[in-house]
């Protein structure tokens, strides 16, 4: 099989995993083909147990599948070790988490500069590409407080300015409102759409019809396999 | 990320929990606080041995010549004690032999002590006195200064004129009210002038000089010698130790050639130095560096596991943060070299507590005691050294736990 061309970020082929639990096995993935194009807002829901954690894992190079290929920005990622893993997700992924996940004890610039720590840039450039991105969400004034010192809203919006920090080709949103009230929610999907404006490649979970109304197009799981993939308009109310 | 980055990072962490660091670092502040300690006692005392104690008996760089009597030691067998009762006496024509053949001789005078049940003046006495003939150079090579009158000289020796130096003790008990100096002693049926005072020394070993009558060896000879022209000591001192162990061994040589002895036959006189006593010291040094070493090690070993188990602690603690910054990037090194930098921050951190702790003990151990403790350098880069070998060492295993977490499990930890 041929990689794919430039316009596509992921491309996936039979990609399949598998869990030893005790005795058994659990077949998590059975097989998902999916192809996720620039600048594309793509929601995937699913019931639990459905293979959308796993499928986000495999997605964010945080696991390798058992079986099949995946490609991340033209790169086949399926097979690569830790030390490669950990630099795609440097480079290429921009993950937001459901809690947040800011380190406490220190300060909101620390937290967005992590990224650039490890992808070895000096102090000077860390700081510098970190206020901008603090700026570009609204956080200018927020830089040196902690994260107990900031409301939930805030704490999202740091995350998602540590996950854009590094220009990544995908932005990888793991229920990124699920601890978020409905008004802050709505603020933080407004920055998610804008940024998907702005040319970003968003790729969102979700169990929540009216979050997933913000994409424009909608992948449902049931069972390790893809069950509907369809487009839509954003904001229009999905099936 | 860089290994500064890492150890901004590892003090930032330790700062943040203070109290917790502190006790963390109990063990390794223990250990390097007790080895700075035992370094400026060792050191001290070294100094001091060397400079005040062994100086004050026999001189630095200073040798002994002396007959060996029998029964010394008292383990001798009856056939050894008879061979010694027939070694011959030091005379004055050995130590003018000695003059003669050793180079490089600084000062160097014999003696002959007599102990004397009383010294008195008027109505004024002192019982057991240490009655000493010597020669001219002796008050200067012994180190004895004079406080008040003047030394003898070899005038006074060669003529045999009856002059005295009296200890400090017996100058207070004589003249408790005046000037010894020009005064008139009896020693036995003699009249001595009293022409110096011996400065006062004091403590333990200050018996025999304070209680001392130095008298030259002429008049000496005239009065009170039993057996003419015979020594209980030749002294000799050099300027330096090499020119001291080169006049051992020339002394040697020639009272053996003057006492006929083969080769292979025992020396039937005896040569001392400073350095035996310092051989004694040197033999408690030895046993306080040996075992000194063994309490620091198990200090920081203790040390050492504390903080193994605080850092794994840290990483179940911190299982979220890893998670994180491996998703964000990490790798598995960078990890390692997080919490590495981190324990060995820790450690060092506390072996500098424990040298200020250490050199603060010294201090204070200088000030109340009369020992001059002094921290050497090389403890304090040994001390240093050691706290940061033992967060290395204790710091692998959590370090390496941390880096093997898987980000899925460590991010999904609550």
């Amino acid at each position: 099989m041929m990689p794919p061309d430039n316009n596509t970020v992921i491309l996936t082929r039979d990609l399949k995993k598998e869990y030893e639990l005790g005795a058994e096995t659990v077949r998590a993935l059975r097989g998902v083909d999916m192809q996720i194009d620039k600048n594309e807002f793509v929601a995937i829901m699913g019931p639990s147990g459905s293979g959308k954690s796993t499928l986000l894992n495999l997605i964010g190079c945080l696991d390798t599948p058992t079986a099949g290929q995946y490609w991340l920005g033209g790169e086949e990622v399926s097979q690569l070790d830790d030390n490669d893993l950990a630099r795609i997700r440097n480079r290429q992924i921009g993950f937001v988490f459901q809690t947040f996940n800011l380190l406490p004890r220190t300060t909101a610039l620390h937290n967005v500069e992590l990224p650039l720590i490890y992808a070895g840039l000096p102090a000077k450039q860390r700081h510098e590409q970190a206020k901008a991105a603090l700026d570009a969400v609204g956080l200018a004034d927020r830089m040196t407080h902690h994260p107990n010192e900031l409301s939930g809203g805030e704490r999202q919006r740091v995350a998602m300015a540590r996950a854009l920090v590094n220009q990544p080709s995908l932005l990888l949103a793991d229920e990124p409102t699920g601890n978020l009230d409905s008004a802050t929610s709505g603020e933080i999907m407004d920055i998610l759409v804008s940024l998907h404006d702005r040319g970003e490649t968003i790729l969102l979970v979700t169990h929540e019809r009216d979050i997933a109304a913000y994409s424009d197009r909608l992948i449902t799981l049931r069972d390790g396999v893809i069950e509907t993939d369809q487009r839509h308009t954003i904001g229009e109310p999905v099936a | 990320m860089k290994i500064l980055d890492a150890v901004i990072l590892a003090l930032r962490t330790v700062w943040a929990q203070k109290l917790k660091s502190f006790f963390t670092l109990l063990g390794v502040i223990v250990g390097v606080t007790f080895l700075i300690s035992v370094f400026a006692v060792v050191e001290g005392m070294n100094r001091y041995v060397q400079d005040d104690f062994a100086g004050s008996i026999f001189g630095i760089n200073t040798i002994t010549i002396e007959r060996i009597w029998s029964g010394r030691g008292g383990r001798q067998d009856a056939q050894t004690r008879r061979r010694q009762s027939r070694n011959p006496d030091i005379t004055t024509a050995d130590a003018e032999a000695l003059r003669e053949e050793i180079p490089n001789i600084w000062y160097m005078a014999y003696n002959t002590d007599r102990f004397m049940p009383e010294v008195r003046s008027g109505q004024n006495k002192r019982k057991n006195v240490r009655l000493i003939g010597v020669t001219d150079e002796y008050l200067d090579l012994q180190g004895w200064e004079i406080v008040d009158g003047r030394g003898l000289t070899r005038i006074d020796d060669v003529r045999a004129i009856r002059v005295a130096v009296i200890g400090d003790a017996i100058a207070q008990k004589l003249f408790p009210d005046e000037s010894a100096i020009g005064r008139d002693i009896r020693l036995g049926p003699f009249r001595y002038r009293v022409v110096g005072v011996l400065k006062r020394q004091g403590g333990f070993i200050g018996v025999i000089r304070d209680a001392a009558v130095v008298v030259p060896w002429g008049a000496f000879q005239a009065d009170f010698s039993r057996r003419r022209n015979v020594v209980d000591g030749i002294q000799i001192k050099f300027r330096t130790e090499e020119a001291m162990v080169a006049g051992q061994a020339a002394a040697e040589e020639t009272l053996r050639a003057r006492h006929r002895l083969r080769p292979g036959q025992e020396n039937d006189f005896d040569i001392e130095t400073a350095s035996e006593v310092l051989d004694a010291w040197n033999t408690i040094k030895n046993v306080l560096l040996a075992a000194g070493p063994g309490l620091v090690a198990v200090a920081l070993v203790v040390g050492g596991i504390v903080i193994m188990n605080i850092m794994l602690m840290s990483v179940l603690e911190r299982t979220r943060e890893i998670g994180v910054r491996k998703a964000l990037g990490a790798r598995r090194v960078d990890i390692t070299r997080q919490f590495l930098a981190e324990s060995a921050t820790l450690s060092t951190l506390g072996a500098a507590i424990g040298v200020a702790i250490g050199t603060g003990l010294a201090k204070l151990v200088d000030i109340v005691a009369p020992l001059p403790a002094s921290v050497p350098v090389y403890a304090i880069i040994m001390g240093v050294a050691l706290g940061l070998l033992v967060g290395i060492v204790f710091g692998v295993y959590p370090a390496l736990r941390a880096s093997r977490l898987d980000p899925i499990v460590a991010l999904r930890y609550e």
